[in-house]
């Protein structure tokens, strides 16, 4: 029984070759005629507008830092639930639960302070407004 | 679980109560901030106040815990919570301690320094917040814990050193502070991957255990593992080689933020060092004796020596206090090293209650210079030696508790200092360590030179004539007075404090 | 066939390594952020391989745990390249040197 690595190996090479082969014979039969509209930045048939480097607005930060916060907090409550049956079983609904009712308030705290900041309230900024009259 | 608790029987989480109150005082803070959030409408005396008592209130509940005899073995003995991942003793609660007297006195000198400043809420809820992780450092007992809690304690420092947002200086110290803390917790991350690796366990007791088996365990893995965590406490205590952060982060943030960085902060992570060292990689190390498997103790001596030295050495050509006071404070750090680094001493306890005792004196002596230079920064005179010539002509009173803090810094038998020095350079002789001694002895004569430029400046010089200070900040006055007394007074009491912390070390060498 | 657990140790060395250089040569900051991702990461590696090999859940609790911190961090980073933006015009973190490096 050889290795059955050698199998992934060739496999590899091949997916490999196959691509560069065509790239090169493409490029070896192909008419070379440059023009504009094959040189454009190609976004989805529209016409393309300016740069990818543009300025967002900056409460787009502040959306996705909550979302990161609630993504996150899903990470940790995922495993508490899959063993929620068998922890209740063993320790008893008060030390299964409260933790996590603690975890959680702490979290609604910092939402409910981030809420009254205004985090969460899309205000119009000046600068966006100038930008939309120029164009 | 029940401990019994000065004569009451009670659960056993009642042990962490100090660390408990700061928690909730970060949430009040955060509640009452919500109540009225637009800037300025949120009574600072409210916020402030409320975060002093709170730093407070754990101070003198650990402190109460501590003469009650909580987790030491006069009283109930080291308390375990979740399943070992916390542990409440002597140790833990001596730096609680300091922890939470250094915040109190940060909070109470920010009352004055933050007059008129925007976010407020948010700056006192950022410290509480810092306050509560460092005090989780000291109860920590598992890696997992250790990280959890020393992140809490950094994240906020980043954004408290970056609080003056219009100021560039400010700005640049967290920048520079937040990437090498993002760096060398990454490091910390992967030695403890690496220590998982090795011993199949993260609670520290448990690593202790699967390391004492010897043979299987791969000492290669296990050998970087350790250094690399010793490298991210480094980053925590501002020890060489992840030192450089240090002077940027405390001359560019706000005062009494840098004082609450260079003593509470480096306080937690000696702590944490303390504890993973002597709890997990004892046989390791060969403290119990036979050949050591992974020599950390040299590590340690080379790492102490070098902080020691190159913390003094650029202290004293530095141009500006700030700056001077932070060099001064990773030589500092150098000297509370010897309590790892002299371990090979006879009596243990011994070393590593000196240099417990040297991170007490330094919380207030410390905190009280940086508050100093806040309070200088609030009359907004500059910042070089030669801008404090004759201050003592406009502010006598401020410029006494100068000189004891700098004197007392420096060793002179004018504050705790001196003697915590003292019974330093008695462990390194225990130790035999003539090294470790001699480095002590030379950097502390060099640090005299550089801290008595200060006190020259003050006392000596004739003051330029623009010079005038115009406002006597009450609670920031306060805050320097208090820090000063208490340094003055740890001379004659300092063997009062000195038994609890040999105690509280002798119970880890077990 | 599983894989040796030296492998996963090589990956995850490869991986920290990658991100270490990506610190040493990279002067954006938003760059070496992600490098210091790329070092969390490797940490992940090792810590989801070993608790396999150790047959204990450990690793993958502390894992978790791991991702959330550095989520927090990232979060509290861009905050303060957004401030060094404001005031250096530039996320260059060797422009920012009014003090001394």
């Amino acid at each position: 029984m050889s290795n059955p690595w050698i199998a992934i190996g060739a496999l590899a090479l091949v997916a490999l070759a196959i691509p560069l082969s065509m790239m090169a014979v493409s490029s070896l039969l192909r008419p070379s005629v440059p023009e504009q509209g094959k040189r454009a930045v190609y976004e989805s048939g529209e016409v393309p507008t300016g740069d990818t480097r543009i300025k967002f607005n900056i409460q787009y930060y502040m959306v996705a830092l909550l979302f990161v916060v609630f993504d996150i907090e899903t990470v940790l409550i995922f495993p508490w639930t899959v063993i929620y049956q068998d922890a209740v079983a063993n320790v008893g609904l008060a030390e299964a639960l409260v933790p996590m009712l603690a975890f959680i308030g702490i979290l609604v705290i910092g939402l409910g302070w981030a809420w009254r900041n205004g985090a969460v309230k899309w205000v119009r900024s000046p600068r966006a407004q100038a930008q939309r009259v120029e164009q | 679980m029940v401990v019994d608790i000065a004569g009451f029987q009670v659960a056993d989480w009642v042990a962490l109560v100090p660390s408990l109150i700061l928690g909730v005082t970060a949430m009040l803070l955060f509640i009452v901030d919500s109540i009225e959030p637009r800037p300025g409408t949120s009574s600072n005396t409210v916020l402030a106040g409320l975060s002093t008592l709170g730093a407070l209130g754990a101070f003198l509940v650990a402190g109460y815990f501590l003469v009650l005899g909580v987790g030491q073995p006069r009283g109930t003995g080291a308390v375990d919570l979740f399943n070992g991942q916390l542990v409440v003793d002597g140790m833990s609660l001596f730096f609680v301690v300091i922890v939470g007297s250094v915040t109190a006195l940060v909070t109470l000198a920010s009352y004055d320094y933050l007059e008129g400043q925007e976010y407020q809420a948010e700056y006192y809820g950022l410290v509480i917040m810092a306050a509560t992780g460092m005090s989780l450092m000291a109860s920590a007992n598992s890696l997992a814990t250790i990280f959890v809690s020393l992140e809490l304690s950094s994240l906020p420092s980043y954004a408290l050193v970056a609080f003056l947002k219009k100021n560039r200086g400010s700005v640049e110290g967290g920048l520079k502070y937040l990437l090498v803390g993002a760096l060398s917790s990454s490091v910390l991350v992967y030695g403890i991957s690496l220590v998982y690796a090795a011993s199949g366990s993260l609670q520290l007791n448990a690593v202790a255990d699967a390391l004492a088996g010897g043979s299987s365990v791969p000492v290669g893995i296990l050998g970087v593992g350790i250094i690399m965590v010793l490298l991210g406490f480094a980053f925590k205590t501002a020890s060489v080689p992840f030192h450089f952060w240090a002077p940027e982060a405390y001359e560019g943030a706000p005062a009494p933020v840098s004082a609450f960085l260079s003593s509470a902060s480096k306080a937690a992570g000696f702590v944490v060092a303390f504890r993973v060292f002597l709890t997990a990689f004892p046989e390791v190390g060969g403290l119990a004796g036979g050949d050591p498997m992974v020599d950390w103790v040299t590590a340690v001596t080379v790492l102490a020596v070098v902080t020691m030295t190159v913390g003094n050495f650029a202290a004293a050509t530095q141009e500006k206090v700030k700056r001077m006071l932070a060099y001064s404070s990773v030589g500092h750090a150098g000297y509370a090293l010897i309590g790892l680094a002299a371990l090979n001493a006879p009596d243990q306890g011994f070393v590593l209650g000196a240099s417990m005792m040297h991170l007490l004196v330094y919380g207030f002596m410390n905190t009280g210079a940086f508050l100093f230079i806040a309070l200088t920064e609030h009359w907004g005179i500059g910042r070089t030696f030669q801008d404090f010539n004759g201050l003592s002509t406009q502010a006598p009173l401020a410029c006494a508790a100068m000189t004891v803090f700098l004197f007392s810094l420096a060793g002179l038998p004018i504050g705790g200092g001196f003697i915590s020095k003292l019974y330093l350079l008695a462990a390194t002789a225990q130790a035999g360590s003539w090294l470790l001694g001699a480095a002590l002895i030379v950097n502390s004569a060099l640090s005299l030179f550089y801290y008595s430029r200060v006190v020259k400046a003050m006392w000596i010089e004739d003051p330029s004539a623009d010079l005038e200070v115009d406002s006597y900040p009450s609670s920031l006055y306060a805050a320097v007075v208090i820090a000063a007394f208490v340094t003055f007074a740890l001379l004659p009491a300092f063997g009062l404090l000195s038994p609890s912390a040999f105690d509280a070390a002798s119970v880890l060498f077990g | 066939m599983a894989i040796q657990t030296q492998y996963f140790l090589l990956l995850s060395a490869a991986v920290f390594c990658i991100g270490v250089y990506g610190i040493l040569t990279r002067r954006n900051a938003l760059v070496f952020l992600m490098s210091v991702e790329l070092m969390l990461n490797a940490a992940n590696i090792n810590l989801v391989a070993f608790s396999f090999h150790h047959g204990n859940l450990t690793g993958q609790v502390f894992s978790l745990f791991t991702m959330a911190l550095a989520a927090a961090e990232v979060a509290i980073g861009i905050g303060i390249v957004l401030v060094l933006y404001r005031n250096f015009e530039d996320i260059d973190v060797t422009k920012a040197a009014t003090m001394r490096w």
